[in-house]
């Protein structure tokens, strides 16, 4: 029912009901003598970008009572979201693709086929990649990814933790300012989210996770060292400290004191900052090496 | 119902009457005739292969403005490889809230996606550490505000706003026909290039009347950005109450503009904020001067007062009266001209007329038969003949800059 054929032996995605609005796209991509939306996808056929994305936006929202057919029909048929995915390799179509992968991500099933996929790496190429915009574009479809739906993403993240984490901690060793320092909030973000509680347990009870933050901290990017002041202040602050974690604090309890009484005494507008400052230096003092 | 509501967008690129529109399009239907794999219609795109993202590669030679709140330097650079003078706007995103940064991202995403004439296009995009430059043509008139300054301090003739105003609005037409409102739009936001060509900048306020599919009809939100755009923005924007506003605040931003264009002042320049929203929710309406408005500018005095209460409205009038006493106005406007700041500074936002209605206005009717050539025959030569106005740039600016952010200085290092 999804795939209609017209008398020229056209096909299209979606169709169903005549009456409804959304055939309006439909004809209108016949009147520019362009094939299916699918070929469109493609780059196969002459239709302007712009037109196709806001073509595949419209048909997405399409529902019947409470079915999404065009949804469904994206979930049989994923390749078409893989489609998109390889559109951030291609400059000229790379920002069209990024609209209409965000609209599918509005999509719990949709979403979860991509997290779960293979290409789903991808991201941590494009992201990272040398124009600004697409690489920006992607990192927005990324963070939508993995904030949108948050039970979902949650067990993405367990399930993966370990290939994820990997691939996360070189986004915060980028070369590229805005990716290291947009995905070192997004970390925060998402250790911070109590759905992700499982995820921040395991990701504070790493040594060497500490040890990156702390490096970090010490950026010379002073909106870095912010971010990274977000994600170590948990594990400060974590009343269930792991052995390794609680000697690299030991090792370095005096200098984290100081380090901590005078960083960014300039933020003076951000009480709750201050605040969480003076908590943290609290904690590492009153640490004791366990008796046990 | 959704649907519906987006095909009005879906057609409108396709019915276009302009004919740079049309010839846009062709290249679309051309194609269609082929079977070849597809070829994107030029964009700016295609322009990167001429403008490397390499800092090594462009020599900067002068600032010629600041934007976005002083964060971003604009420069004139040479790009050494073609030799090709281009505008490159310089930013430290160390300096930049999580806010500025989204919206740097967002002016930069967007502007890809527009493909007009009359709408300033970006070439590359790229970040060297965390400087963000951001490549465009070289305007070589600059900004109509940089030639009011310049040129024009007791403002331009009819002619040039006319030329001016046309360009600007058929880029504001596109962008609302495309479903984004601009929030921007003055002076210092049309650009002038040295072939004569009017182009619409200063996207960084833009905001898409299409979210999540769905196109709404009005919107709320309040420009994040705008404290220096304040005097161009309609008092419906201003008034942030649950009527909300649309398109047609863009409309009355160009009634502002054009004001601007022929006082050669910047509105409300000398006049608290408040004071400014209430007079352009109580009156009197801003408008052009000319010889007529002063002279007789006792009727007019008349008016103001009745049209607001207490003191408020006298002092107002006091400004504008010593202002325009230190003017000899010369000039006069038409009627065609008043009548088109007339219907764009109208209250009702309904009455105001759209972009694309205003282009049919009678006042565009002279420069719709004229070429790009009338608007360079009423300017003086574009500055790269008299730079010296400008101070240069020694080529060492760009690397200290980058070298800004020196390391921390303490290096006592932790203990693993």
């Amino acid at each position: 029912m999804l795939t209609q054929t017209t008398r020229n032996g056209e096909k299209y995605i979606g169709g169903g009901n005549a009456k409804l609005a959304g055939l309006e796209g439909f004809m209108w991509v016949t009147r520019r003598g362009a094939g299916t939306v699918h070929q469109q996808l493609m780059g196969k056929w002459p239709l302007g970008k712009k037109d196709v994305s806001q073509i595949f936006n419209n048909i997405l929202r399409r529902q019947i009572g409470t079915r999404s057919p065009t949804v469904e029909y994206i979930s049989a048929h994923p390749h078409i979201l893989f489609m998109l995915l390889k559109g951030y390799e291609s400059p000229n179509i790379a920002l069209r693709c990024g609209i209409m992968l965000r609209e599918c991500i509005r999509h719990e099933p949709l979403a979860k086929i991509i997290l779960f996929s293979e290409q789903f790496r991808d991201f941590f190429k494009y992201v990272e990649m040398s124009t600004f915009d697409i690489a920006s574009d992607a990192f927005a479809t990324f963070k939508d990814l993995l904030t949108r739906h948050k039970l979902l993403v949650a067990e993405f993240l367990e399930q993966n933790y370990d290939a994820i984490f990997e691939d996360y901690e070189k986004l915060l060793h980028s070369e590229n300012y805005v990716t290291k320092r947009q995905s070192l909030k997004l970390l925060g973000e998402l250790i911070l989210d109590r759905h992700n509680f499982a995820i921040m347990t395991k990701y504070i009870s790493k040594p060497e996770n500490l040890k990156l933050m702390m490096n970090l901290l010490r950026d010379k990017s002073p909106n870095i060292q912010f971010e990274a002041f977000h994600v170590f202040k948990v594990f400060v602050a974590s009343p269930n400290k792991t052995q390794p974690i609680v000697e690299i604090l030991l090792k370095n309890q005096p200098k984290l004191i100081e380090f901590l009484s005078n960083f960014q005494k300039e933020r003076t507008d951000d009480e709750q900052f201050t605040d969480e400052k003076n908590y943290l230096i609290k904690q590492i003092r009153d640490l004791k090496k366990p008796t046990a | 119902m959704s649907c519906l509501d987006c095909s009005c967008i879906l057609r409108t690129p396709v019915e276009s009457i302009r004919p740079e529109e049309l010839s846009q399009s062709s290249i679309h239907e051309c194609l269609a005739d082929s079977d070849l794999d597809w070829i994107p219609p030029s964009t700016g795109r295609n322009e990167t292969e001429f403008c490397s993202s390499n800092v090594s590669h462009y020599e900067l030679q002068l600032e010629i403005g600041r934007r976005f709140n002083n964060l971003t330097s604009v420069y004139l650079a040479r790009h050494t490889p073609t030799g090709m003078q281009v505008a490159v706007r310089i930013t430290d995103l160390e300096n930049c809230s999580e806010e500025h940064l989204k919206a740097l991202q967002n002016e930069v995403v967007l502007s890809h996606f527009f493909q007009h004439p009359n709408v300033m296009t970006l070439w590359t995009v790229f970040t060297a550490g965390s400087w963000l430059w951001v490549i465009s043509p070289f305007m070589a008139y600059g900004s109509a505000r940089h030639l009011l300054n310049t040129y024009f301090p007791e403002g331009m003739s009819e002619a040039l706003i006319g030329n001016i105003l046309f360009g600007a609005i058929r880029g504001l037409n596109y962008m609302h026909q495309n479903g984004y409102i601009h929030r921007n739009i003055k002076a210092s936001h049309i650009l002038i290039s040295g072939d004569g060509l009017v182009s619409l900048s200063g996207l960084n306020n833009l905001y898409s009347l299409v979210n999540n599919g769905q196109k709404s009809k009005v919107v709320y939100d309040f420009p994040q950005f705008s404290t220096s755009v304040l005097p161009w923005l309609s008092p419906e924007l201003l008034r942030q109450d649950l009527s909300g506003y649309n398109m047609k605040s863009d409309i009355y931003s160009v009634g502002i503009t054009a004001c601007e264009l022929a006082n050669g002042y910047v509105p409300f320049q000398d006049m608290p904020r408040t004071q400014m929203l209430l007079q352009k929710l109580k009156g009197p309406t801003y408008c052009p001067w000319d010889i007529n408005t002063f002279p007789c500018g006792e009727s007019r005095m008349k008016n103001s007062r009745s049209g607001v209460d207490s003191g408020i409205g006298e002092s107002m009038t006091r400004t504008m009266t010593s202002e325009r006493l230190q003017i000899p106005f010369s000039k006069t406007f038409s009627p065609a001209f008043y009548n088109l700041v007339e219907l764009c500074l109208q209250q009702d936002p309904e009455k105001r007329p759209s972009a694309r209605s205003l282009l049919s206005h009678t006042f565009f009717k002279q420069i719709k038969e004229q070429t790009q050539n009338s608007l360079l025959s009423l300017l003086p030569p574009p500055i790269q003949n008299n730079r010296s106005e400008f101070l240069a740039v020694p080529s060492t600016a760009v690397g200290t800059k980058l070298g800004h952010i020196t390391a921390n200085q303490d290096d006592t290092d932790w203990e693993f």
